[in-house]
């Protein structure tokens, strides 16, 4: 009548290295597949907003700030995304990533978690914009 | 050895009370430490049973409605007083009972069978569903392991001859481990400590995933607390009883030390290496196996005493 | 406590240690012995499918795969499987075998997770510990493979979102061999154990008959000796191609249950293996309209608790009219609450976890009709005030 079958496996874990990694002390590398935060390359973007109409949670508003030039803000909401990666299947030119370095993504507030991915001077014309709502605004963003 | 204190301190700080208590923790530590290293994980850090007795202490203690109030609230107190009693009269530390006389086996084995009945009481004492049967189960389970358990500590004590665990504690230092002289009572009483304590496999009685918490269900707070340092408290004084009586006594703190944690060893493994038993089959293995080896060995013992003082 | 009988009634639920789910079981006992039981759920609905009516067709697949966090896979091939026929699409070959390994190893890891938990409700914590280390490697797999370990998102309505490289091949084999290995230790344990065996053993024996009648499926009724396979009885993705072997038992009790499972992952393994080695070459997506054209459809799928049913029904525009799912779990309540009478109290949570339950996958609405009242239509305005009614 076998009993204590686990036994060998029991006295062995005693002289092995305990199985827990201990995070935030020893951190594995992520994969390389790994689905973290969006990134938006705005150089190739035509504003289609196809990735807009797919995402299933409203993570990725698109801001039109001149659309015959294509110049474009991307605001994106960490807090809603699910990262599934289904607008980064359906962008046609690969403008978004999802990353595999940056997921350590809680935060005790929700200040940082609507994020502007564009360029430079763009991102501050829609920051004066939201300073200053009477001034005059171009389109409407989606 | 021989500790000459005034009697007070003894009773409050040393070997009794306080450091009674703080041994308690440190045992409960150590046993949750050996099993997670048997299951290949980390473990508590050394300060979390002191952490958790001081969160309980902090916590607010409801009192449900329906139990009789001065009952739920004096049971925990009467459950730590009677442990701590126990410790009164085994070799605590491998110093000598600071308080001894003739019989005071026994006086120990009723302190921590009271300790067992209050927590069933107190599981009685309340309405709620899981709580009455963890009180059935504690008390079935009771009355299961003492007779096999009690024999086995009987057999010593007929070796040496006397009921007076000090008395006992310097027969088997001076003699051959008791260990090898009566096997079948030393492995009864190991597994009767583990049935006593309520340890897996004999978790029966608070079983988590059955009924909670069993007995202690609605407990909370300082209750709980005091609850729980009994329970530590009754396993360092096990093991000192058992140590004792079966590993060749204990003379100084450093064998104490030594054969206790040694024995704790052996107890988590055991915990880890088998699954809970339902409370049917905790009585029928008790009724029949243990009792049934514990007679055994009792008869055994009694032949070599009538042939060695009859030759 | 009812006060005429000696009986009272044990809830085990909403909040109970044995459920890893809210759902309320009442148990009548005797003593230990149990005499009547009775269960309610419902408690995790949250209202998917109405849900699912007011997204488009891309989005309701992310919205399905989140039924359930172990099927979670399985609940989005269904979909997209259904989805798929209405369109009259067919996914490429190397999507469709992608499809059937991500499905296999997510069935090896919602039996490991499952051994884990029966083991911790019969009160083996060890066996617990090591098969929920060992369960970590296939979830790095489908780490590896996916990017996430639970919710891997691997369909799109078409096909599939990634591919599976030889490097990455290699890594599923070397994590398949130590799989297989743990694997055959646990078997080893759960057969011979004897502290362990005395637990499920004899416990809510099912004949083959009374399986059929109570509904039974799945593994829970594969441990009885009914042999139906949705793999097998109606061959999806690549399943004709590369078939699996029907696992049954005959012993009908808990036991069965735990072996059952076991050798399931071995054939899992076996498959995932067979279809590496022959991985069809091809493209990972077909194209698909945005508006599918009306009709219905119902896709069938092997989850790892049994059968899982989709219906699908499209009025031809971006959003489907209905997704109605019935999942495996429902199916298999009626045999606790039958065979629970005459066990003891320590054996519930060992029969509830045997049926491997997931309550997060089983509310869904159901309407029953009752012969002699007749069927109306409620708006959703008259369904809420309804409710706000009924709590005042």
């Amino acid at each position: 009548m076998p009993i204590g079958t686990m036994m060998s496996d029991l006295v062995r874990s005693l002289f092995k290295k305990p199985a827990t990694e201990l995070y935030p002390y020893v951190k594995k590398p992520a994969p390389a597949r790994l689905r973290g935060k969006l990134t938006w390359n705005p150089e190739k973007c035509t504003g289609c907003q196809l990735c807009i109409k797919d995402c299933p949670s409203n993570a990725i508003d698109l801001v039109t700030i001149d659309k015959a030039a294509k110049q474009f803000v991307m605001r994106y909401h960490i807090d809603h995304c699910i990262y599934c990666a289904q607008c980064v299947v359906s962008c046609r030119f690969g403008c978004l990533a999802l990353s595999n370095v940056d997921w350590e993504l809680a935060i005790g507030n929700k200040e940082p978690l609507g994020i502007f991915y564009g360029k430079e001077e763009n991102i501050a014309r829609l920051m004066e914009q939201i300073a200053n709502p009477g001034v005059e605004q171009p389109a409407t963003p989606e | 050895m021989n500790l000459s204190l005034h009697p007070i301190l003894v009773l409050l700080i040393f070997p009794g009370g306080l450091f009674l208590l703080a041994s308690g923790l440190i045992y409960q530590w150590a046993d949750r430490k050996l099993i997670a290293r048997f299951q290949n994980r980390v473990g508590p850090r050394f300060i979390q049973p002191l952490a958790d007795t001081v969160k309980l202490l902090a916590k607010e203690e409801i009192i449900p409605t329906g139990v009789h109030k001065g009952l739920f609230l004096v049971l925990p107190v009467i459950a730590l007083a009677a442990a701590l009693t126990a410790g009164l009269y085994v070799p605590m530390f491998g110093f000598q009972p600071a308080s001894s006389f003739r019989g005071d086996l026994i006086v120990a084995l009723y302190a921590l069978s009271v300790l067992t009945l209050t927590m069933g009481l107190a599981g009685a004492n309340t309405i709620s569903r899981f709580s009455l049967i963890g009180a059935t189960r504690t008390l079935t389970q009771l009355f299961s392991y003492e007779a096999p358990f009690l024999l086995t500590l009987l057999g010593p004590a007929i070796a040496a001859g006397t009921w007076q665990i000090s008395k006992i504690n310097d027969y088997a230092g001076q003699n051959i481990w008791l260990m090898i002289a009566q096997p079948i009572g030393f492995a009864v009483s190991l597994i009767g400590l583990m049935g006593k304590l309520e340890l897996p496999p004999f978790d029966a009685p608070e079983a988590e995933t059955e009924i909670v918490a069993g007995a202690m269900t609605e407990y909370s707070g300082r209750g709980y607390a005091l609850f729980r340092l009994g329970k530590d408290v009754e396993l360092v004084i096990g093991l000192t009883l058992v140590a004792t009586f079966y590993l060749g006594g204990l003379a100084n703190p450093l064998q104490f030390v030594i054969k206790t944690l040694a024995l704790l060893l052996v107890l988590a493994l055991l915990q880890t290496a088998f699954a809970r038993l339902r409370i049917d089959q905790t009585v029928g293995f008790w009724w029949r196996a243990g009792a049934l080896l514990a007679v055994v060995q009792l008869i055994a013992i009694l032949l070599g005493r009538y042939f060695t003082t009859v030759f | 406590m009812s006060a005429d009988t000696n009986k009272f009634v044990i809830p085990i639920g909403p909040q109970h240690p044995a459920l890893k789910e809210p759902a309320n079981f009442e148990f009548w006992v005797d003593g230990e012995t149990v005499t009547g039981a009775s269960v309610r759920l419902g408690y995790v609905h949250r209202g998917i499918e109405k849900g699912a009516e007011a997204r488009t067709w891309v989005q309701n697949l992310y919205l399905m795969e989140r039924i359930c966090g172990i099927c979670s896979h399985v609940h989005a091939t269904a979909y997209t499987l259904g989805v798929e026929k209405l369109a009259g699409v067919e996914a490429p070959p190397r999507a469709q075998a992608i499809r059937q390994i991500m499905g296999e190893l997510e069935r090896i890891h919602s039996h490991m997770l499952w051994l884990g938990v029966a083991a911790h409700e019969g009160g083996f914590d060890s066996l617990f510990m090591y098969s929920w280390r060992d369960r970590e490697t296939v979830m790095d797999l489908l780490e590896k493979i996916s990017g996430n370990k639970v919710h891997y998102s691997a369909n799109l309505l078409g096909g599939v979102k990634f591919d599976i490289t030889p490097e990455l091949a290699a890594e599923i084999h070397k994590g398949l061999e130590f799989l297989d290995e743990r694997n055959r230790f646990y078997l080893k344990v759960v057969n011979q154990d004897e502290t362990f065996i005395g637990r499920p053993r004899g416990i809510g024996t099912m004949t083959a008959e009374r399986a059929n009648f109570l509904g039974a499926i799945g593994p829970t009724a594969r441990a009885s000796g009914v042999a139906h396979d949705i793999r097998v009885d109606a061959p999806y993705l690549k399943y004709s191609e590369f078939p699996i072997k029907v696992e049954t038992h005959t012993s009908g009790d808990l036991h069965g249950r735990f072996i059952v499972r076991i050798n399931e992952t071995f054939e899992s393994i076996r498959v995932i293996r067979e279809i590496l080695d022959h991985l069809p070459p091809g493209e990972l997506t077909a194209r698909m309209p945005r508006r599918i054209p009306a009709g219905e459809a119902i896709s069938r799928v092997e989850a790892p608790r049994g059968e899982l049913l989709y219906f699908v029904a499209s009025n031809g525009s971006d959003k489907p009219e209905r997704v109605k799912v019935r999942t495996p779990s429902l199916c298999n309540w009626s045999t606790v609450l039958s065979l629970a009478i005459g066990l003891k109290l320590a054996d519930m949570p060992m029969l509830l976890t045997g049926i491997d339950p997931c309550f997060s996958c089983n509310d869904r609405s159901v309407s029953v009709k009752r012969g002699t009242q007749d069927s109306s239509m409620w708006s959703w305005e008259k369904l809420r005030h309804y409710g706000i009614e009924y709590y005042r």
